[in-house]
Parts: C-alpha cells; structure tokens; sequence
C-alpha cells in the first residue's frame, strides 16, 4: 500500500465510520418513535 | 434547546469541512513519510475524542452508582457507544498508516495492545449492558466501566513508560517534540471538529436511549395493565 492510496484509504474508512454509525442512530430512532406510536394507539 | 443543538450541527460540519481541507491541502508535507502522515489529523483527534467519551463515561457512572439517576445511567451508555466507535477509527486508520510507513499493519508494542484492551473493555461494558437480563444490570456496567477507565491513562502514558514502534508524543514529549506551525493549526481544528462530532453524537444517542427507556416502561406498564385485567 502507498502513501497516497492508504491516506485516502483512512479518510473514507472514518467518514464511513462516522455515517454509518450516524445512519444507525437514524433507523434505531425511527424504529423507537414507530414503536411509541403504536403503543399510544393500542392503549 | 432544539435550534441550539441544529446550529451547533451546523457549526460542527462547517468546522469539519475546513478541518479536514486543513489537513489535506494546506498543512505541509512531512518530510520523511510524506503524504501518509496527514492521516495523523484523523487519528489522533478520534483517539482524542474516544478519550473524552470514555472519560464522559467514566463521570456519568460515578454519577449512577452515588446517585442511582437515570440520567447518568443513559449518558453512560451513550458516551460508552461513542467511544467505541472512534476507537474503532484509531485501530483502523492507526494500521493503514503503519503498513507503508513501517512495513507491518500491527505490532504488540505497548500503546497499540492497551488501546486494543481499551476497545476489548469498552465492547464489553456494551454486550453486558445489551445481553444482561435483571436489574443489577446497569450497576454492574457502572462497575465495569469505573475499573475499565483505568486503562485510558495507561495507554496515554505508554509511549512514555515504555519504549515503543509507536511515534513518541507529538505534544508534551520534551524538547524534541512538537510541530510545524502549520501542521498544528491544522491538528487544532481536527481536534475541535472531533470533538464537536463526539458532542452531536452523545446526544443523539442519549436521546435515542431515553426513548427507548420510555418504550420500555410504557410496555411494562401495559403488561401490568393486562395482568391486572
């Protein structure tokens, strides 16, 4: 692996990091409030 | 308290985007490793902020085992998630940048193996806290994550207590350390971009873990309700 190569290589692997995880947080919300709003429906 | 948090989201990705063309383009060219080396204006910020995360941890379960508040409990967790994602960057980019620079993707020498114990500790507290049934839960983590903060020190010492493959501190390493002008204020702004991502990401998460304490209390409810019936 080269200097250049491994440098973009770090980059992307962090920002696929950071938004991959940033995208979990988003589903895990969704899936959260989806489910309050079945139970507010229910009861 | 909304608008507050999307302005500062918006100032966290204005200061990313200048951070990192900081660190691409303007900061100089080492010398000896050449363009590699930039990947410092990543890791060393990540390392930076999975500190602080573990160290929000840390405080937040101190906070729950005195004061047995749920508030401390679900920061806790949420500082403890992000902690263990930036740590994941700093075992990622670390060997990217040792492979053209040292020949090797990894070495047992003293920081790389404490940061990988500091990882192994951290994906730990958060299998116990997702897997434990009961209430001793959240206790036992709030246990598990005092004792584990201990090698957050430890690795920042290593590369003075011990002689390592690992570069040698860049700030405060004696006389010889230091950097070029340029290079820290490129170094600066990362440092404050991470540590922003590390502030928007806290509380998303604690957010996402109240919520998801209250669907669990009104479930529990719900079943009390039924049961009652």
């Amino acid at each position: 692996m080269t200097g250049p190569v491994a440098l973009k290589a770090a980059y992307i692997v962090t920002w696929v990091i950071l938004l991959g995880y940033l995208g979990s947080l988003l589903r895990r919300f969704r899936r959260v409030r989806q489910e309050m709003k079945d139970l507010k429906r229910s009861s | 308290m909304k608008n507050i948090f999307i302005a500062f989201i918006v100032l966290t990705l204005g200061l990313l985007a200048y951070s990192t063309y900081q660190g691409l383009f303007v900061a100089p060219t080492e010398q000896t490793m050449g363009e590699v080396q930039r990947i410092f204006y990543y890791h060393v910020p990540s390392a930076w902020t999975a500190g602080v995360c573990f160290f929000v941890n840390f405080l937040a379960s101190v906070v729950y085992l005195w004061k047995r508040n749920a508030a401390g409990d679900a920061l806790a967790a949420a500082s403890a998630e992000v902690g263990v994602t930036f740590c994941t960057i700093v075992l990622i980019t670390g060997p990217i940048w040792a492979r053209p620079v040292w020949g090797i993707w990894w070495t047992w020498d003293a920081r790389l193996t404490t940061t990988l114990v500091l990882w192994l500790i951290y994906v730990s507290y958060l299998v116990l806290r997702r897997f434990s049934a009961g209430g001793q839960a959240q206790v036992l983590a709030a246990a598990l994550a005092i004792f584990g903060f201990v090698d957050v020190p430890i690795v920042y010492m290593s590369i003075r207590w011990f002689r390592t493959q690992h570069p040698s501190p860049v700030m405060g390493g004696g006389e010889n350390s230091g950097l070029d002008p340029a290079m820290l204020h490129a170094f600066f702004w990362n440092l404050v971009a991470f540590t922003c991502v590390g502030i928007v990401l806290m509380v998303l998460r604690y957010r996402l873990q109240i919520l998801e304490e209250k669907v669990e209390a009104t479930h529990a409810a719900a079943a009390l309700q039924g049961d009652a019936r």
